[in-house]
């Protein structure tokens, strides 16, 4: 039989939706057997049908009673949010921004002196500030939108909640919150206007800047948002840092006030819309006993005792303790000072860096305060690198700084956590520039290589145009036969002469199964310069290879160019000691509209990518591999590596086996993060052979 | 076109909105929150009042809307830091076998006693405040504004497993918590009666 919570779980189900015969049956049983299941089915029952009964009763329409209803302060406020909409849509309308009835809604406000009087004593909390509307509530505070009649302009009011007042401490703390933030007088600290008591509450507030509603945490979402969209995000991670920055000058300042936020985190920084950065919320600030504002500001309500620091925490809006450092976790509140901030400032870092609150990953979402507070205490402190794989080594190793558990191997001041993060940023820039030079040079490599191929490709067009092409289809006289030859021979050799690159240029003509060379001109041996015709004794009869074979299925005019291993050498030649970027098209019998056989130039590539690295280049290392991993070609510090062709990526230069994978199916390889290896691919056709080049900063 | 009258809104309304509002979100600044943004809305969007329905039930359904709004925004606004806590009343009411603890359901009212709905109600209304909001939220969108599965789960951002988790354990807290308080007021008045 079922044990008690199941049943419970079942009953549960069954109100709202229907359970099955088993489930039933099984329901029924307990139900018989059990009396604590009969009572909490027959209570759970009461319990929603009272509810609903209670939904009938308010759908039947409005009670005239007071009970449970709005206070006659909260009517007041309410009426006037009201009028001041009614009043900003008839302006708008007036003025033709929005399109509406502002006469409409003008005319139903009747403006009775009572409405007005009581508004009026409400809403104007001192002779400056009218309050317009609630932009948030802390744990002390609700903080209003108001405007400053005097200027004309909005403001922000903080002003103590009612409820916040019965506490005795509480108006102490708000004044000294006020006072801290009053003297800390920084760019990045919200200015403050005015310390007061409102007239109509005589609750104490104090007008400050309005700096709008976006805070850090909107920043760094959208950021993640756009990262995880695909869009390229290396600005935007150096503005975040620039923020960044702007948060540690603040602290900074506090420090050498001696206060101590206590409370960072990106909920506390609000961005303005002219993109300034501003430290909010000094609620939970600790002077430091032997600082110049210790004199100045009254010390006796210091909330360092851990129970106040918590339950301030607790407040729903207060928000997070994920950001908080493990002294202040384990309650060792003695030992928080500014060592406490910097891991605040590490545990921002951090949220820039991943998008992710430290701790995120061990603590479900559900986790109560308790178990949060433990595992800061207690577990590790996470690092970036471990929740995200792309942040920046460098980055990674600064915020562990900074978060270490333990405070003496944190930075010493922030000054030094700003300073490292600022040098990460100019070696970055730095860095960039090197790779934008890398990538321009991979670049101009590979447009090179293209070119050359289509150079490749119109020669081996224009020989295939070539008159004696034409005529050797159609003579059969030995002699006639002879006196073409020889002028494409000279042709050939004009050609070869041209292009050092080339190392022979041949003309084939196929019969059944085999082919054989009517013309061939090539290079000897090693010595670039000397040419020779192949005498015809010596041409070669031989049975068609695979790059042979593709030709054949090609149309008139179209080349096939790809690289070849030992293009000279029979198909099974064991070892590649030579690789050749073969060029062909196929020559057909205008009058039989036969296939009859093709023009073929093939060139060097090893000496032709030799040339191209020959050139001063600036990338410390060069791998030249070709579709097969084969290592055609590599350089390091311009100096060239006597690799054989049988080296692969693989087994010669592992480091370069992610390149050479994204290669198979991408254009470029471009590292955002560490700015090291940049790798560009040409496919000579549509089979993906070609060349990859790889190219790796002079600096790692 | 039909025309508002936004000065009659909260003396007419305001009591009546407030206490649907604070019932569903159980905490009376939210409240005043939310009917303050359903009359600025009012105002904002006085033209799509059609006059087919009463001013109230337009104004009803805009407040119902903005609760919703409230409770995915509260939802969010503790999602970084949700140490909200989901706890689980199971270890409070049900021994390690899964038993009953006793007097886990304190539930016994007299045979023929006919249960006076509206103090029922009172009583979980009040009970209600006592739940994790997680848990509060989801009974109240499932019972009390009798919104669907796939509605709340997408509203909420949860899942439909999450979604029965949250409402089981709300039913078992407010089991708890509705048999204590009505065997304290039965006692109260039974002594009263003497």
């Amino acid at each position: 039989m079922l044990d008690d919570n199941k049943a419970s779980k079942l009953i549960s189900k069954s109100l709202r939706v229907r359970l099955s015969e088993k489930e039933s049956q099984q329901v029924e049983d307990k139900l018989e057997s059990c009396e604590q299941t009969q009572k909490f089915a027959a209570l759970s029952k009461a319990i929603q049908e009272s509810v609903a009964g209670n939904l009938a009763v308010s759908k039947m329409g409005v009670t005239k009673s007071n009970a449970g209803g709005l206070t006659s302060e909260a009517k007041l406020r309410l009426k006037g949010s009201v009028l001041s909409a009614v009043e900003e849509k008839n302006s708008l309308s007036q003025a033709g921004l929005i399109s509406g009835s502002s006469v409409e809604i003008g005319k139903t406000v009747s403006h009775t002196p009572e409405f007005d009087s009581g508004l009026e004593e409400y809403r104007k909390i001192t002779n400056r500030f009218h309050l317009m509307r609630v932009l948030g509530e802390g744990g002390l505070g609700k903080v209003w939108l108001a405007r400053d009649e005097q200027l004309n302009r909005r403001v922000a009011i903080k002003e103590l909640k009612s409820e916040s007042s019965v506490s005795p401490n509480a108006r102490l703390r708000f004044h000294r919150e006020a006072e801290i933030t009053g003297h800390l007088e920084h760019p990045n600290v919200v200015p403050l206007y005015q310390y007061g008591i409102n007239q109509a509450t005589e609750e104490p507030f104090y007008a400050m800047r309005f700096v709008g509603k976006r805070t850090l945490t909107d920043a760094i979402s959208e950021h993640h948002d756009r990262i995880a969209a695909g869009f390229d995000c290396s600005i935007n991670t150096h503005r975040l840092l620039s923020v960044f920055l702007d948060i540690c000058q603040a602290i900074a300042y506090a420090h050498s006030r001696g206060v101590v936020h206590r409370d960072l985190k990106p909920n506390n920084v609000a961005l303005d819309n002219f993109g300034q950065v501003i430290v909010l919320d000094w609620g939970l600030a600790k002077i430091m006993e032997d600082s110049e504002l210790a004199m100045k500001v009254n010390l006796s309500v210091d909330i360092a005792s851990s129970s106040t620091l918590i339950q301030t925490m607790d407040g729903e809006v207060i928000g997070t303790p994920r950001f908080m450092s493990p002294e202040q976790a384990s309650g060792r509140l003695d030992e928080v000072d500014q060592k406490s901030d910097i891991y605040g400032l590490g545990a921002i870092l951090f949220a820039m860096l991943t998008g992710k609150a430290p701790h995120d990953q061990e603590l479900s979402e559900s986790a109560d305060l308790d178990s949060v507070l433990k595992t800061i205490a207690e577990s590790e402190t996470p690092r970036p690198l471990d929740v995200y794989s792309c942040v920046p080594q460098e980055l990674d190793a600064i915020c562990a700084k900074a978060m270490a558990k333990k405070r003496h191997l944190r930075f010493e001041s922030v000054q030094d956590l700003a300073e490292a993060v600022e040098a990460w940023m100019a070696g970055q820039n730095e860095k960039k520039a090197g790779y934008d030079n890398l990538r321009m040079e991979g670049r101009e490599l590979r447009a090179e290589l293209q070119s050359y191929a289509h150079n490749l490709e119109r020669n081996v067009r224009f020989a295939a145009g070539l008159p004696p092409i034409e005529q050797l289809m159609q003579v059969t006289s030995d002699q006639e036969i002879s006196v073409w030859r020889e002028r494409l021979s000279s042709i050939f050799e004009g050609l070869l002469q041209a292009n050092p690159d080339y190392q022979n240029i041949a003309y084939l003509r196929f019969d059944e199964d085999s082919y054989t060379e009517l013309v061939r001109v090539e290079r000897i041996g090693n010595d670039s310069h000397k040419i020779r015709v192949v005498p015809k004794s010596r041409l070669t009869t031989a049975t068609p290879n695979d790059f042979h074979q593709r030709v054949i299925h090609k149309l008139p005019e179209e080349v096939l160019t790809s690289l070849v291993c030992n293009p000279m050498c029979s198909p099974d030649a064991r070892n590649c000691n030579r690789v050749g970027l073969l060029s062909a098209v196929p020559v057909y019998n205008d009058q039989t509209e036969e296939l009859f056989g093709l023009v073929l130039i093939n060139c060097d590539m090893q000496k032709l990518l030799r040339r191209q690295m020959e050139r001063r280049l600036n990338a410390g290392e060069v791998i030249v591999a070709c579709d097969t991993f084969n290592i055609l070609m590599r350089t390091k510090q311009g100096q060239f590596c006597d690799e054989s062709l049988s080296a692969t990526v693989r087994d010669a230069a592992p480091e370069f086996l992610p390149v050479v994978d994204y290669l198979q199916d991408n254009l470029d390889f471009i590292d955002n993060t560490n700015c090291d290896i940049y790798g560009g691919r040409l496919w000579f056709d549509s089979n993906k052979n070609g060349v990859m080049y790889m190219l790796k900063s002079n600096s790692s | 076109m039909a025309s508002v009258n936004p000065e009659v809104w909260v003396d007419e309304y305001g009591d009546y909105l407030f206490r649907y509002a604070n019932s569903r979100l159980r905490n009376s600044n939210a409240a005043e929150e939310v009917v303050q943004e359903t009359f600025l809305a009012g105002v904002r969007y006085s033209e799509q009042f059609a006059g087919r329905s009463s001013e109230l039930g337009w104004l009803m359904g805009i407040l119902k809307r903005k609760i919703i709004d409230y409770v995915r925004a509260r939802k969010r606004r503790s999602e970084l830091s949700t140490y909200e806590d989901e706890n689980d009343p199971t270890s409070m009411m049900f021994d390690s076998n899964g038993n009953w603890k006793p007097g886990a359901v304190n539930w016994a009212p007299s045979p023929g006693q006919n249960l006076e709905m509206e103090e029922l109600s009172a009583i979980v209304e009040d009970c209600l405040k006592t739940l994790p909001q997680g848990q509060a939220d989801v009974f109240m969108m499932s019972i009390m504004e009798e919104m669907s599965t796939e509605e709340i789960c997408e509203e909420l951002g949860i899942t439909a497993s999450n979604l029965w988790v949250r409402m089981h354990r709300a039913r078992l807290g407010l089991a708890n918590c509705v048999g204590t308080k009505w065997q304290v007021d039965e006692g109260v008045k039974s002594n009263v009666g003497r």
